[in-house]
């Protein structure tokens, strides 16, 4: 314990760090990353079985608050401690002093123990979060925006999971885990709070504030938002869904499964059609966190069997994986950003020879979060599958349909994924610049490139050796092996370091096969047609990219444009300008966000008949409301 | 099953095989061996007036079908063995000419097809061409006439195929 509040005091004195120069910045980012470290360290130790708990009365009176730190909780307290020590250092001397705040409010959420702390530490959170997205609302007006948005829907979160966890009537989870609650209740408990939780954790059709806010919030805080802040979505649901409420009837878990497909599928087509990089980015961790929640709906579903303990671990696995190569993909989008000065992947192209090290460093996040082999990604999904394909035999009617449903949902969001981040990294990458921004790339500073590389070398560590974290996770699982993940009542095994060390043998393998047969090798022109040389704004541009994959999801996708042609005053046959616009809105946001919206703003308007000025009009209600009053309390009384 | 797939088929097994008996194959050996049977050819207009194209439409069209003899027509240079071309070369196409030539992988072969491809035909001496085909890129078959007939074509084909 006296870790964790080491840890959470090296982050509250990093955020009381006085004065604005460069000396004081590295003061503050150098004590969040230590107080990253160190709660990792402690998670950790709580993963290992040292948990504690602890109740201070004094703070938060009447109730007190009420600390503990059990494996579940540990876990994410570890994560976060990792990723914002690689955020602190990526983003030393740039961020700001709320950066420390934020972090330790994450790390209070998991160690929670009671239903009023729980509360204050999420929405200490959720502000702080908001601060962060709002850091350069005077440079942009779409972070005013972005910022509205993501403010209106956190602030309904919470009192989505305020209403929830009030209906339990307990304070301390102690108290709330003994307590014998009627199944209307806790339905609606649990339907409650997973509204809540799910908007955190960006499932659709909860989702919108994603791609708003990561684009405009700096790279540091997306980075921390994206690798640390959804995940604590994902733990409120476990917590109150399989811990508090002790699993619940087959249909919530049916729900949870539904709610992630979705969101799998949706994120990931978004993603896929994205041309801004950081909303790219905030979409595929709507799919990964959809991943991760037909994870836990299959856990729930098929409690203490072989299937569902494997799917729980497979999803918690799923929650490590992607913060380490979120956070890294964040990091090196910010990075790209700060040097040209825009988001757009037609836009950039040709940093490989500009930036190499942050192009290796994309590289190894692509190719993670593509879940390919040898990347982290691959062992996480594969666990994952395996536990949707071992639930069928003798299990009820409602898991043999959804089971293969879920198997083709998951198929299809693995494939897509693949394409999103082969867009993602060939097309603003390599091949040659397509602007004069990314043709005056630059590379990133030290500090950035050590956030970068800290975030890596988990990646790595995570893709040759998740049998480690694996035997690390809360709960019991089937999974066990160090070098090759054998699965135990299931048949199945997989041994990523093998993979890695095949696939690296035979790569070398042939390339010292093409070394040796001593082909001769002529420079020859590149064919161009004949015509004169290519210009690189002929390359592959992101649009152009996934241009087939749009047209094969149209339906679903309904993307708006058109041509505007304005003809000159004389003739129209004289075109004096033409314009082309093209973009894919946010379905949801349109057929489900837009008639609320549209609703709210109506009512608005024939409510301000209500206040229209009149003196007379104020006055009567004064009067009314008074006297009716009086009567209620007479009848009462 | 709508009515047209139907109709189609009927049509397609009325008119049964309209290509034309096969003449009797070449008597030398192909110049390229290691071809093997099997020529990709890529078509160049180097300023042709399409009569020569008419033709070559003809030549791997269901009468003549100069595809059952291993000529096969391709879209890219660097899938090719052969350059098909026709026309005089004209200014504008002889850069275009020369790197599309360069960009067929070895060993390669070119068939000059029409009077024009051979010595600029009817356009002998025009301001707007640069010279006959063989003046910008080496050439292996000549195709004489202005247009050559589709069995002409087929015939120089063969000489390439061997079959």
């Amino acid at each position: 314990m006296t870790l964790y509040v080491v840890a959470l005091g090296l982050c509250l004195a990093a955020a009381l760090v006085p004065g604005a120069g460069r000396v004081a910045a590295w003061i503050a980012g150098l004590l969040t990353a230590s107080g990253g470290a160190l709660a990792a360290v402690a998670g950790g130790l709580a993963l290992a079985g040292h948990g504690w708990q602890t109740w201070l009365p004094d703070l938060l009176p009447p109730v007190g608050v009420r600390l503990a730190l059990d494996p579940l909780g540990g876990l994410f307290v570890a994560v976060t401690g990792g990723v914002a020590a690689c955020a602190a250092v990526y983003g030393i001397g740039r961020s700001g002093r709320v950066v420390p705040l934020f972090v330790a409010a994450m790390l209070l959420v998991p160690a929670a123990a009671s239903v009023g702390t729980f509360l204050a530490c999420w929405e200490l959170m959720a502000i702080t979060s908001l601060a962060l997205v709002l850091t350069e609302h005077r440079e942009r007006g779409a972070v005013r925006d972005a910022g509205l948005w993501y403010a209106i829907l956190t602030q309904l979160g919470l009192v989505a999971v305020l209403c929830g966890l009030l209906l339990l009537g307990h304070d301390g989870f102690d108290q709330l885990r003994a307590a014998d609650l009627p199944p209307a209740v806790r339905n609606a408990a649990f339907l409650a709070t997973l509204v809540g939780f799910a908007a955190k954790a960006g499932i659709v059709p909860l989702h919108v504030w994603l791609p708003r806010a990561y684009p405009e919030a700096p790279a540091p805080a997306a980075a921390l938002m994206s690798g640390a802040m959804v995940n604590m979505g994902v733990y409120g649901l476990l917590r109150v869904g399989l811990d508090l409420l002790g699993g619940g009837p087959e249909w919530w878990w049916l729900v949870v499964l539904g709610l992630g497909a979705l969101s799998a599928l949706y994120g990931i087509l978004q993603a896929a059609v994205a041309s801004d990089l950081q909303r790219l980015l905030g979409y595929s961790s709507t799919e990964n966190m959809g991943l991760v929640l037909m994870g836990i709906g299959t856990a729930g579903l098929l409690p203490g069997s072989p299937a569902g303990r494997l799917a729980l671990a497979a999803a918690l696995l799923h929650v490590v994986n992607h913060a380490a190569f979120k956070t890294l993909l964040f990091q090196a989008a910010g990075s790209v950003t700060r040097t040209t000065g825009g988001r757009n992947l037609d836009a950039m192209g040709g940093l490989r020879t500009r930036m190499p090290y942050t192009t290796a460093i994309f590289a190894v996040g692509a190719l993670c979060a593509s879940a390919l082999p040898p990347g982290n990604g691959f062992t996480s999904e594969w666990l994952l599958l395996q536990s949707l394909l071992h639930a069928l035999p003798g299990s009820g009617v409602a898991v043999a349909v959804t089971m293969p449903l879920a198997v083709g949902v998951f198929a299809l969001s693995a494939g897509l994924a693949v394409a999103t981040f082969v867009k993602a990294f060939g097309v603003g990458f390599l091949a040659r610049p397509r602007s004069q921004a990314a043709e005056l790339a630059t590379e990133s500073p030290p500090t950035m490139l050590a956030g970068m590389t800290l975030a890596a070398a988990a990646c790595v560590f995570l893709a040759l050796n998740p049998g480690l974290v694996l035997s690390a996770l809360p709960g019991a699982h089937p999974v066990g092996g160090l070098v090759t993940l054998e699965l135990a009542g299931l048949t199945g095994s997989i041994s990523p370091l093998l993979l890695a060390v095949a696939i690296a043998v035979a790569a070398a393998g042939v390339l010292a096969a093409l070394r040796k047969t001593g082909r001769v090798r002529r420079a020859a022109r590149l064919w161009d047609c004949g015509a004169g040389p290519m210009s690189a704004r002929m390359e592959y541009t992101a649009t152009s990219f996934c241009e087939p994959l749009q047209r094969v999801f149209d339906h679903t996708l309904a993307p708006e444009g058109g041509v505007d042609v304005r003809s000159a005053k004389e003739s129209a046959y004289l075109v004096e300008r033409v314009e082309f616009r093209a973009s894919v809105p946010d379905r949801v946001e349109r057929t489900l966000y837009g008639p609320v919206l549209a609703a709210a703003r109506a009512a608005g308007e024939r409510a301000r008949r209500l206040a229209d000025g009149s003196v007379h009009r104020y006055l009567g209600y004064g009067f009314y409301a008074l006297t009716g009053a009086l009567i209620v309390l007479a009848v009462l009384a | 099953m709508g009515v047209v797939p139907v109709g189609l088929w009927r049509k397609i097994v009325k008119t049964g095989r309209v290509a034309e008996p096969a003449p009797p194959p070449p008597a030398c050996p192909p110049p390229v061996p290691e071809l093997a049977g099997s020529v990709q050819l890529r078509h160049v207009d180097a300023g042709s007036c399409n009569g020569c194209e008419v033709e070559i439409g003809s030549a791997f069209g269901p009468v003549h079908d100069a595809e059952r003899y291993g000529a096969r027509l391709v879209a890219s240079p660097r899938h090719a063995d052969a350059l098909l071309v026709t026309g005089p070369v004209t200014r504008n196409m002889e850069v275009a000419l020369r790197r599309t030539y360069e960009a067929v992988p070895q060993p390669r072969l070119v068939v000059a097809l029409g009077d024009c491809a051979r010595d600029c035909g009817a356009f002998k001496g025009a301001y707007g061409v640069a010279g006959a085909v063989a003046d910008v890129i080496p050439v292996d078959v000549h195709v004489p006439g202005c247009p050559p007939p589709p069995e002409a074509i087929v015939a120089a084909l063969r000489g390439i195929t061997g079959r």
